[in-house]
């Protein structure tokens, strides 16, 4: 008796300090699955890729969920410099083009993820109303993750970890989405209107675990389901005559 | 015995006291040094590890006032000038300084002669011919103490030295009674320059060896202190009182330096520059302490630190802080991101914290720039729907070997990394051109076409060089990947 009390007490307290404030996607399916009704404030979440090349997917998705934060907030972005050698920088206008402004982002080149987790520490325990993104190499332990959860609940921010592809490790983050590339939504003319992703959560605590086939308007900063599987081929406006081999 | 190469052999550079008594002298050839006393040992002269030496004995020396000028070649190059002013009292008046600062120079095995005079010129003259290794003189007496030193006392040129022995003047003292205007006529401008300057009727002014700093503290400790948490305390309580200083003049440090004086008498400099000014005793605390936590070896030293000194090396203009509206702010505080941005730089080095900044420019990768994180944002341009740039920009672009149907029509499938790509869609080319006018050689044409792999990667790549206009053999670069 005592036990179902406490059971039914329990997603309450674990949830005490956050529960009042969420990051709604503006998507009904998606926000249902989450208990906060959005990502909640104030805790980590993990984004992770499929496999490595479905990074810059994983990288989109973050990047697209910062364009719901109010215009003016600061992003901070931390990364260590080698760990972006292989699948590259964070492109200015590229993030221009998603609608995030890069004029509110900062990014925070560190020399190994360790110095990473300092920095993304550092960052949200100096109360600056900063949102952090941050994109490590290695797995993480338990314990790591744990001092990250808590250091964002402390702050009352936003903390996105972006994991290596294959990451399983368990860790404290509130929910972990897996990323994998879509093929674009196109307007009639064929020509490429909005990333599209195979969005996955895995984890959450005291949500419903699902996925979706998710398209991201830039220009309205909105989220939407992809009304068909993207099985529409982008056609080739080129003529079709034997092909040749240039390089 | 120490010698330089000169003409017709080496000559005598300098020279212990045993040298001496034996009859050697500087300036003598070597070759009759040798013949006076054959037991001299000889080594060439390092005037290279002199200069450095001198240098750090003079960084050294700055525990004392931060005025330290070192003697340039005229001055003889071997020792330094400190403008005391103002700072004698911290050591209880002027024989008290000149005391400690002779044990000091003991104490590194190094035999010293010190004066303290009104110019700079006089205690040069002092140091170098009074027959008292200490001399003080008062203010006025610059003609009277130098009157019985030889002329070489006024920091003449050999020249100008030699003639004037050979007009018959031995003493500064016959040279201040003989009318000015036959000698300036025949030594033009030196020799009254210098007589003036030793005398106090004309200003010398001293270049230090580190440019003074408006705002400076320093303390010296009974103790010698090795650890960080109390490097960092000591840095502090010096913070606490420059504040005072600052605060009276509306200012705020933008930039620190702490200086840390080893018992063995060398020098660390630990330079710390801020975002926006501050005057805050526990923020400069916070940056000294990441600073010292990337530098390990420079407090891994069998001697500890016994002066610490803190300047501010760059003042600006401060708002008055309003503490009640800030408290209000809240949610947008630049001073906090500024102090954070700073805490970030001193951990991670002073290029980790960068914004992006738009450029003018076609070329992809020089259209946007890392600068410094300042708080003002540049401000980025609305995009342009019609031009697709990926999320991730690679640091260059990579050969792809692609498979075309037409040489100049978008790709069809394409290998890069060693994974092969069906291309399912492509979208471009967006034609961008070189930029003639930066270089002298021929920039090919860039192609650039979006490309949709059948698994839904989108790339970013391009044809370089413009089919049968440019080049017959195109080659393929990936440059980019869309999220």
């Amino acid at each position: 008796m005592v036990v179902e009390e406490l059971r039914r007490l329990l997603p309450r307290l674990e949830t005490i300090a956050t529960e009042t404030r969420a990051l709604a996607f503006g998507l009904p399916e998606l926000d249902r699955a989450l208990p906060q009704g959005g990502l909640a404030f104030g805790a980590l979440h993990e984004i992770a890729p499929q496999d490595a090349r479905d990074l810059p997917c994983a990288f989109g998705f973050a990047a697209a969920i910062l364009t719901r934060l109010p215009r003016t907030a600061p992003v901070f972005f931390v990364f260590a410099s080698r760990n972006l050698r292989f699948s590259g920088r964070p492109h200015g206008h590229g993030l221009n083009a998603l609608g995030l402004d890069p004029a509110r982002v900062i990014l925070i080149e560190t020399d190994h993820d360790k110095q990473s987790l300092w920095a993304m520490e550092e960052t949200l325990h100096a109360g600056v109303p900063a949102t952090v993104v941050g994109i490590i190499d290695k797995e993480l332990d338990l314990k790591v993750s744990q001092r990250l959860h808590l250091a964002a609940a402390a702050s009352g921010r936003l903390l996105l970890l972006l994991r290596p592809a294959g990451a399983i490790a368990a860790s404290a983050a509130m929910t972990r989405w897996r990323l994998r590339a879509a093929r674009a939504a196109c307007d009639r003319f064929g020509l490429i209107t909005h990333a599209c992703w195979h969005v996955t959560l895995e984890r959450c605590r005291n949500g419903r675990p699902n996925d979706w086939l998710v398209e991201f308007d830039h220009a309205a900063h909105r989220f939407s389901l992809a009304t068909q599987l993207a099985d529409h081929p982008l056609p080739h406006r080129t003529n079709t005559q034997g092909a040749r081999r240039a390089g | 015995m120490l010698v330089v190469d000169g003409p017709g052999g080496g000559r005598i550079a300098a020279l212990n006291d045993e040298a001496e008594k034996a009859g050697a002298a500087i300036g003598e050839p070597l070759a009759d040094a040798r013949a006076k006393a054959g037991f001299l040992q000889v080594r060439p002269a390092e005037s290279e590890a002199d200069t450095a030496a001198l240098h750090r004995l003079a960084l050294w020396a700055t525990r004392y006032t931060p005025t330290v000028a070192p003697w340039g070649e005229q001055d003889g190059a071997d020792g330094f000038f400190l403008d005391i002013t103002g700072a004698a009292h911290l050591f209880g008046g002027e024989e008290k300084l000149l005391g400690d600062l002779h044990d000091r120079l003991s104490a590194f095995g190094l035999p010293s002669r010190l004066a303290i005079a009104e110019t700079p010129g006089a205690a040069w003259a002092l140091t170098r011919f009074h027959r008292e290794p200490h001399k003080i003189i008062g203010a006025d007496t610059e003609l009277f103490a130098l009157s019985a030193l030889p002329i070489k006392a006024l920091r003449l040129s050999p020249e100008t030295a030699t003639a004037l022995q050979r007009l018959g003047f031995k003493r500064v003292g016959a040279l201040c009674e003989a009318p000015r205007a036959p000698l300036a006529a025949r030594f033009e401008t030196e020799l009254l320059r210098r007589l003036d300057q030793a005398l106090g009727r004309m200003a010398e002014p001293l270049a230090p060896i580190v440019p003074p700093p408006v705002y400076y503290s320093l303390r010296y400790l009974l103790e010698p202190i090795g650890a960080q948490e109390a490097v960092v305390s000591v840095a502090k309580r010096l913070m606490q009182d420059l504040v005072y200083a600052l605060t009276r003049d509306g200012v705020g440090a933008r930039a620190l330096r702490l200086s840390l004086y080893r018992v063995n008498g060398l020098v660390s400099q630990i330079e710390i520059a801020l975002t926006r000014p501050t005057r805050d005793v526990a923020h400069v605390g916070k940056l000294i302490d990441l600073k010292l936590e990337r530098l390990p070896d420079m407090l891994e030293s069998d001697f500890g630190f016994e002066t610490l000194g803190l300047a501010v090396t760059l003042a600006e203009r401060m708002e008055p802080a309003q503490a009640e509206i800030a408290a209000f702010a809240g949610d947008d505080d630049p001073e906090c991101t500024a102090a954070l941005i700073d805490r970030l730089r001193q951990r991670l080095g002073p290029r980790s914290v960068r914004r992006l900044a738009p450029v003018e420019s076609h070329i992809p990768e020089r259209a946007e720039v890392m600068t410094a994180a300042a708080c003002t944002a540049p401000a980025w341009p609305q995009p342009d729907d019609t031009q697709m740039r990926p999320l991730l920009l690679l640091p260059r672009a990579e050969p792809a070997d692609v498979t075309a149907l037409v040489p100049e029509g978008p790709p069809q499938r394409f290998r890069w990394r060693g994974v092969t790509y069906a291309v399912s869609g492509a979208q471009g080319p967006e034609r961008i051109a070189g930029e003639w006018w930066r270089t002298q050689t021929e920039v090919p044409t860039r192609d650039y076409y979006v490309v949709e792999s059948d698994a839904g990667h989108r790339f970013w790549i391009y044809r370089e060089g413009l089919y049968d206009r440019e080049t017959t053999s195109p080659r393929w670069f990936v440059h980019g990947l869309f999220g």
